[in-house]
């Protein structure tokens, strides 16, 4: 069966990956001329969003098949003989981040036309012309057919975020606009290092199912080399998939707006990073090479590590969409991890974490977004009894939570049980007990929120964050530094002028003293422009959950790891 | 074809011997110096656009002026390469004079200096023979010193006499050079000179000390840290449109001379012999790498990080030259191009500018100049992005190019040292996008007229070449392949 696939896999000409790029840029040209147009403007975000997932769907029957489109465009850079080829392709593994990403950009794109108007932003032209470009940017790490373009693509993205992130033009939208970019550009040059090596090492920066050839050969030779390349590359991804120590841009970045923060710090752009690391595994040095030359074990102890620590630094978020990024950061290490223990299941068990991680992150985040236009509500202090006001938000909020812990029939139990599985496969018991301890965590932390908002009323609530001073005593002088930064003081750091610091959680204007009123209407609590997009991802969190095999992703990862497994064994 | 091989002459003599007419018609007429000089070097386009596609069909021309033979006569050499920087210096010169049209400065001499500088550079890429690249390098060096004191601003007097001194000293050590050279094989012949060192012996000090002043005396042309100190000077007060050509064009020009000297006179057996002059000729240029862009983040006024950053660019160029290898040579060559047209644009923009906005230079001033401005504003962020040399751009490619050829050799210190100075060139020029377009416009649109059409067509241009030539690498590097080969075989 497996021999079948391999010998299957056929490239055929295509236009498509190409067709896909070039929708964005004409997007965003348009975009930009029907500036003074709000309504035509956001139709041509909708209309470039549908097409670019029209396209990308429809590559899915053949790719199912084993068919790999590609576009190419002839050498980009060449050296003597050898050239790199500016080669689009559409294979299994790229359509998974395709689809994920272009699919969700649609909702994602519904959803800003309420978010952006109904919390009255200033620049709108330029948001949804950099959201455009960014998910086109992504597109293009996903079709890319070797490192090279890769890179291109994953520095264009970051370019492109750039201005998402420092939106809104405030002193610390801008310097988390800068510490984003040091980030990023670090790790982007770390990439380009690790390319340079990989192609005079092994001559050749084409992505190959299970591995390029002369790679493993060289492994055999110089693992050094070898680990000094897969360090230099798989570092490089780590930044952006915000593996610890190098996640500190993105709690900064979630000053963006929160369809960004949704879509692109939960899924596009951190998900580049994990996908890069993905190809690095896969496809350029092949999961038997990397296990050869032993970095497998390193790399997951860094995802273990992150997974724990990032989500004891979520417990003590007060504020909504930090916690949710310490979240992300734990969840993107599960890929990270999946992928590290190198075995059949673990590779499916990561890569399917894609898709389940992103339907019920991006869930989370448009939940936030909701509660922040319709109430202004940032901290999860601020939440007791919400779950009154928005019923169907706090719902959605409590699915995508659900399954971020791993409770079955949801979305993150289908992909934690392969990784856990992975992990026994390795041998590997650290793996489960390290899962079991997140998605207890998960819980901790999640919980008080669901708790809060159907359970306490207004008067009587217990207060939260329920763990609020630092691990270790309580400091001194209350500047004191946190392990994850900021100052102790500083609860509510990023709202200093409309809440009164110093006073804990005595605010006066939320929650509303005489308790939340009921919507007016049923679907009412909020614009359908919002909660349409909220329930459809939720939706998909439970269809993914039920029946993970009846939707594309399982079939495709399948097909990936299968390829993977039988190429380099 | 043959019969068309003066071309390669008149490239270098049509701008000399024409630089004289704008004085002289002065006397009669106002203003006719900008028209004669855009005639002019439309011309000397059209020839070198010829003369470029004969290379290519033929292979590198020989011709000796006047039919007089070598060792009498004056010998001019062209291939790819010295065609690629031809056309570089000729395109940006006319970028110049659409600016310089409206942005001045103005006058029939300025314009008798400009096409004198013009034709100097000219003379030293087609040179065949090194005394007569250092009289084309005096031409054009003392033709400059005359444009830079040509701004409104009276210390542009001193800059250009410092700027004087300097170059002067830059280019006596060079024709010490040259005398040495002579001493030691008897010959000023670039393509007799390589066979008659090797017999004089790599590793005599005659010649070493020959290539080492020579080095040193270019090495103040391309302004190399750290005799890169007229550099600043003669920007800050030189006027806008000639801080382009002295920031992109000029330290092209001597860098290509002194590529010229080390793979077609010294030979890279040279380099072999003596891993010294080698290793130190890699060190120098990792160092002007580094000073330069530590030097350029410690500016705040857009000429200066501009100038600053030329010093470092110039190190990667640098870098790429001494590695000396098929790779990082074509690399080298890229990115003289590349940053050629970057910089250049640049250097327009920030004058385009200055004459919108009221003569603004720093980084504070530049706040918010999108929300007037956005295709300046575009193409500034466009243009950075290049220097910067962030992927696709040519920048990118370039240093591609360069990291890996210089990972060839073994050098991998090297290309991680050339890769992480993008981390620096980013720290220099991301605060001027950041500011022009996340701060509020501060300033005052004081003269939306000045800016013409043709000065935005010229920047587009600049931005489109800089964001889509890396695309092109492959057909260049064909382009250019054998005459990369010829150079370093």
């Amino acid at each position: 069966m497996t021999e079948l696939l391999v010998a299957q896999t056929t490239t055929v000409e295509s236009i498509r990956p190409a067709a896909v790029l070039v929708i964005p840029i004409l997007a965003m040209g348009l975009i930009f001329l029907s500036k003074n147009r709000p309504n035509v403007r956001e139709a041509w975000s909708i209309l470039a969003a549908i097409s670019m997932f029209a396209i990308v769907a429809s590559m899915v029957p053949g790719v199912l098949d084993g068919t790999v489109y590609e576009t190419d465009f002839g050498a980009f850079v060449g050296l003597g003989d050898e050239t790199i080829d500016l080669a689009l392709q559409a294979d299994a593994l790229g359509m998974v981040f395709a689809l994920v990403s272009s699919g969700l950009y649609v909702l994602t794109a519904i959803y800003s036309i309420g978010y952006m108007r109904g919390h009255h932003e200033p620049f709108q032209t330029r948001f949804f012309a950099m959201l455009c470009a960014s998910v086109g940017a992504a597109l293009g790490v996903a079709f890319a057919a070797n490192i090279f373009v890769l890179l291109v693509f994953y520095e264009v993205l970051t370019l492109a975020t750039y201005p998402l992130v420092a939106h809104d033009e405030s002193a610390e939208a801008r310097t988390s606009g800068y510490k984003y970019l040091a980030y990023a550009l670090s790790g982007g040059l770390a990439v380009f290092g690790g390319m340079v090596a990989v192609f005079w090492l092994a001559g050749d920066i084409s992505f190959t199912r299970g591995g390029i050839e002369g790679l493993a050969t060289l492994a055999e030779d110089d693992p050094w080399a070898a680990r000094a390349a897969f360090a230099l590359l798989a570092g490089g991804f780590a930044v952006k998939a915000g593996v610890m120590p190098v996640h500190a841009w993105l709690p900064s970045a979630m000053v963006a707006p929160t369809p960004v923060s949704g879509l692109l710090h939960a899924v596009a752009v951190v998900k580049a990073g994990a996908f890069g690391v993905a190809r690095t595994v896969i496809d350029v040095f092949g999961p038997e090479t990397v296990a050869e030359i032993g970095m497998g074990t390193p790399l997951a102890i860094l995802a273990g590590a992150t997974i724990i620590i990032s989500s004891l630094f979520a417990l003590r978020q007060d504020n909504l969409k930090a916690r949710l990024a310490y979240s992300t950061i734990a969840q993107l290490s599960y890929i990270v991890l999946g992928l590290s223990l190198l075995t059949q299941m673990g590779l499916m068990g990561g890569l399917l974490h894609i898709p389940a991680h992103a339907f019920a992150k991006l869930t989370l985040f448009l939940c936030a977004g909701a509660l922040y236009v319709q109430l202004d509500v940032k901290y999860i202090s601020e939440m007791p009894g919400i779950g009154r006001r928005m019923p169907i938000t706090m719902s959605a909020f409590a699915v995508g939570s659900f399954s971020m812990a791993g409770i079955p029939i949801l979305a993150g139990f289908v992909s934690k049980w392969h990784i856990m599985w992975g992990g026994a496969e390795a041998g590997n018991l650290f793996v489960p007990v390290v899962l079991i301890a997140s998605g207890a965590l998960n819980v901790a932390y999640f919980w008080p929120i669901i708790y809060t908002a159907f359970f306490e009323t207004p008067d009587d609530h217990g207060g939260k964050p329920v763990l609020e001073h630092p691990f270790g005593g309580t400091p001194i002088k209350s500047l004191q530094y946190r392990p994850d930064g900021g100052h102790a003081g500083d609860g509510h750091d990023d709202d200093g002028d409309a809440h009164d610091d110093g006073h804990g959680h005595g605010h006066v204007e939320l929650p509303p003293s005489d308790g939340w009123d009921r919507p007016a209407g049923r679907l009412s609590e909020t614009t359908l422009l919002m909660l349409v997009p909220l329930m459809s991802t939720a939706t998909l969190v439970l269809l993914f959950g039920i029946a993970p095999d009846h939707m594309v992703f399982f079939d495709l990862i399948q097909g990936i790891v299968e390829n993977a497994g039988e190429v380099s064994s | 074809m043959d019969q068309y091989e003066w071309f390669v002459a008149a490239i270098v003599l049509l701008p000399l011997l024409t630089a004289a007419i704008p004085v002289a018609a002065g006397l009669r007429w106002k203003n006719v110096g900008w028209s004669f000089a855009a005639t002019i070097l439309s011309v000397t386009l059209a020839l070198a656009v010829t003369v470029a596609w004969m290379i290519h069909e033929n292979g590198p021309i020989h011709y000796e002026l006047a039919g007089v033979e070598v060792p009498f006569g004056i010998e001019l050499y062209a291939d790819e390469f010295s065609m690629l920087v031809v056309l570089l210096t000729l395109l940006i010169a006319l970028g110049v004079l659409v600016y310089t049209r409206i942005g001045g400065p103005r006058g029939n001499s300025f314009y008798a200096g400009f096409l004198l500088l013009n034709g100097g550079m000219y003379g030293v890429v087609i040179t065949g023979d090194i005394f007569n690249l250092y009289v084309f390098l005096e031409i054009m060096a003392i033709s400059s010193y005359a444009l830079v004191s040509s701004s409104k601003y009276r210390w542009s007097t001193y800059a250009a006499f410092k700027y004087l001194l300097v170059g002067t000293v830059g280019a006596s050590f060079y024709l010490l050079g040259v005398a040495l050279t002579l001493a030691a094989t008897g010959t000023l012949t670039m393509h007799e000179l390589p066979e008659l060192i090797a017999e004089a012996g790599y590793t005599d000090p005659v010649v070493i000390t020959a290539f080492v002043l020579m080095g040193v005396g270019l090495a103040i042309k391309i302004a190399l840290f750290p005799v890169h100190t007229w550099l600043a000077d003669a920007h800050a007060s030189a006027p806008d449109g000639i801080s382009a050509v002295i920031s992109a064009l000029m330290p092209a020009v001597a860098v290509y001379a002194f590529a010229r000297v080390i793979y077609t006179v010294f030979t890279p057996e040279f380099l072999d012999a003596n891993p010294t002059v080698a290793q130190l000729l890699l060190v120098g240029a990792l160092l002007s790498l580094y000073a330069g862009s530590f030097f350029a983040l410690l500016q705040d006024h857009i000429k200066l990080v501009l100038a600053y950053s030329t010093v470092s660019q110039f190190g990667i160029i640098l870098t790429g030259i001494a590695v000396a290898n098929e790779t990082a040579l074509f690399g080298s060559m890229l990115q003289i191009f590349g940053h050629g047209i970057v910089k250049a644009s640049l250097f327009i923009l920030a004058g385009m500018f200055a004459l919108r906005f009221g003569g603004i230079r720093t980084v504070d001033e530049y706040a918010g100049l999108a929300k007037r401005a956005p295709i300046m504003a575009g193409a500034f962020a466009v243009l950075g992005v290049a220097m910067i040399g962030l992927p696709p751009t040519v920048g990118f490619v370039g240093k591609w190019y360069i990291a890996l050829g210089a990972f060839e050799e073994g050098l991998w210190l090297v290309s991680a040292l050339v890769l992480a100075s993008t981390l620096l060139s980013a720290g220099y020029i991301l605060p001027f996008i950041n500011r022009i377009y996340f701060h509020p416009f501060e300033g005052e649109d004081v003269d939306r007229a000045s800016i013409t059409h043709g000065m935005l067509i010229v920047i587009v241009i600049g931005a489109t070449i800089g964001l889509t030539l890396g695309f092109f690498s492959a057909e260049i590097q064909g382009i250019l392949e054998s005459a990369v080969e010829d150079m370093v075989v």
